[in-house]
């Protein structure tokens, strides 16, 4: 068996189809005709009985195109068909070809009488495994590279100065067992004692909360998602113009402020409602509030804009004036809000 | 998984809520089946603590470890009490004998698997592009979502959490939840009853698709 180059490499040569097992007529293509084409849904499997046939893909990280010829007695369209999902590549014939065509139950009864191919399958996929997983890791992790032995060692260390001492103490162990004269040594048996001391008594130790199944997240985090959810239906009621409902929403999650950082967003909002529910002047005293409160709001601009948006449906139109060229001092010039502050402004000119 | 295991019962073994099954960076020589009970999998990146999943009964875990010598790439914890049958390179032969299906089961989650790690890959890719990231993981979640009523169709509903997004896609809540207000601000995305309506997935089949000719 061989793995073939590139990603795919989902070409394995078969060992002489065994006997017994059920092997389906063969299929004829012609030359130049598509077996299947990238992308398209996939739940069947092949193997080239005879002629020439060519894989077709390109390469996730350089976009090369990436050919594979299959050789006689090889499968492919393996993992697309059994991870059912779409055809990596697009399967050409290059020249009249014979094609067994198996059905996924069909392939699993070919192989399980004979678990050999399952297990040079097994091989070739952990391989393709393992390279996937390293190149998303290095995504992830740009730059970071820790050897093993650091590695171990850093995962005892965080779980201990996240005083979860249970996971600090295993993993602490593990690293004394695997490096017990390691460089870390002194440092993880001294970290080893203090989380076995912490174990015992201390309420921080999570293994009773994870036992109960309700602490499968950090809780901000759960409350942010949540949150989330909810200020992003009440952004979806603006869109629709029901602003009282989105306000409703909104003033919840700044009474309920589990999130300081979607409160904050909330505040905002609801000042941004008040003006489209033509309640100026409430509007006015929410945004002049939130101004005084985060003098940093990411919204900050566009809060002015709404102060004077709002002075504006009053009939005040020199305040709203002062705001809007407030707004143009800040932003540059090519920011939505400056675009949307000198439309205002030649409105409010228009009308004076 | 209904099959019976009961001749593997020397293999089982018992993890209390909270035990570390394994750590990141330990060498592997064994895999395991989840007999009864939850296992977190769980990888520390910078300062956070990252849940990549949650495995229920009938699931496999640490499989890669048993076909080449190279060290654990995350680390689990037991959620709940766990029973585990726990399999190594010595009697993976055994079990290959005794139970080929398992083991084409497990061929069927490395085909999977190898997907998903191409699929995170091709998000994480967009770099900076928090919008191009947010769109494929919808583009990446239809494709796993076996599709049933009209297929003129365009609009598509997720169940999904943010933070399940967000894990996806390799962003914070709050990153996520920024890109999500300027699709809904674009109209692209609505919420609804704590689901996410994704307005036209073409939409973001073509959004996705520009990005990545870039």
């Amino acid at each position: 068996m061989r793995l073939t180059g590139g990603q795919g490499g989902i070409i394995l040569c078969l060992v002489p189809l065994p006997e017994g097992g059920y092997v389906p007529k063969a299929t004829q293509y012609k030359t130049n005709s598509v077996i299947f084409f990238q992308g398209d849904a996939g739940d069947k499997i092949f193997i080239l009985k005879a002629g020439k046939v060519l894989l077709k893909s390109n390469d996730i990280e350089t976009k090369e195109e990436i050919n594979e010829l299959v050789a006689a007695g090889e499968f492919f369209g393996v993992k697309s068909a059994l991870g059912r999902y779409p055809r990596d590549e697009t399967a050409r014939v290059l020249a009249d070809s014979d094609v067994l065509v198996f059905t996924v139950p069909e392939f699993e009864q070919l192989v399980l009488s004979n678990t050999r191919i399952i297990m040079k399958m097994l091989k070739v996929f952990s391989n393709q495994l393992r390279r996937m997983v390293s190149k998303v890791q290095n995504l992830m992790s740009k730059g970071v590279n820790k050897d093993a032995e650091a590695g171990l060692f850093g995962i005892g260390e965080y779980y201990y100065n996240n005083h979860r001492y249970k996971q600090a103490q295993h993993a602490l162990t593990r690293y004394l067992a695997h490096y017990p004269n390691g460089k870390f040594q002194s440092q993880a048996s001294d970290l080893a004692g203090k989380a076995s001391q912490g174990v015992g008594g201390s309420p921080s130790d999570e293994s009773a909360s994870m036992a109960s199944g309700s602490n499968l997240e950090a809780p901000s985090g759960v409350a942010a998602g949540a949150d989330a959810k909810g200020f992003l239906e009440a952004v979806a009621l603006v869109t629709q113009e029901k602003y009282l409902d989105a306000f409703k929403i909104f003033q919840k999650i700044v009474s309920t402020n589990s999130d300081p950082d979607h409160a904050a967003q909330a505040e905002f909002e609801m000042g941004r409602c008040l003006v489209f529910l033509t309640q100026f002047d409430e509007a006015i005293k929410q945004l002049t509030g939130l101004i005084t409160k985060y003098p940093k709001h990411p919204d900050l601009k566009d809060a002015l804009f709404f102060i004077g948006k709002a002075y504006q449906g009053k009939g005040d139109a020199t305040w709203a004036k002062n705001f809007f060229n407030k707004i143009l001092s800040l932003a540059s010039e090519d920011e939505p809000v400056s675009v949307k502050t000198r439309k205002a402004l030649k409105e409010l000119e228009a009308k004076a | 998984m209904t099959m019976d295991l009961s001749i593997f019962n020397r293999f089982a073994i018992t993890k209390k809520g909270g035990d570390i099954i394994f750590c990141e960076y330990e060498p592997g020589d064994a895999f395991y089946l989840i007999q009864s009970g939850q296992v977190k999998i769980v990888k520390i990146v910078g300062e956070l603590e990252k849940t990549l999943d949650i495995l229920n009964p009938g699931e496999f875990f640490g499989e890669m470890a048993l076909l080449e010598e190279a060290p654990r790439s995350a680390t689990t914890i037991a959620l709940t009490d766990l029973k585990l049958l726990e399999f190594n390179r010595a009697n993976f032969e055994v079990l290959m004998q005794g139970q080929p299906q398992i083991v084409l089961n497990l061929l069927k989650l490395f085909s999977k698997r190898i997907y998903d790690q191409k699929r995170r890959f091709m998000i994480l890719n967009f770099g900076d592009d928090h919008q191009a990231r947010v769109a494929d993981v919808f583009l990446m979640l239809e494709e796993n979502q076996t599709r049933t009523g009209d297929a003129e169709d365009v609009t598509r509903v997720f169940a999904n959490s943010i933070e399940d997004i967000a894990n996806w896609a390799g962003l914070s809540v709050q990153k996520v939840t920024e890109v999500l207000k300027q699709f809904v601000n674009q109209r692209r995305v609505e919420l609804n009853q704590g689901k996410i309506v994704v307005k036209n997935i073409n939409d973001f089949t073509r959004l996705v698709k520009s990005k990545r000719q870039e």
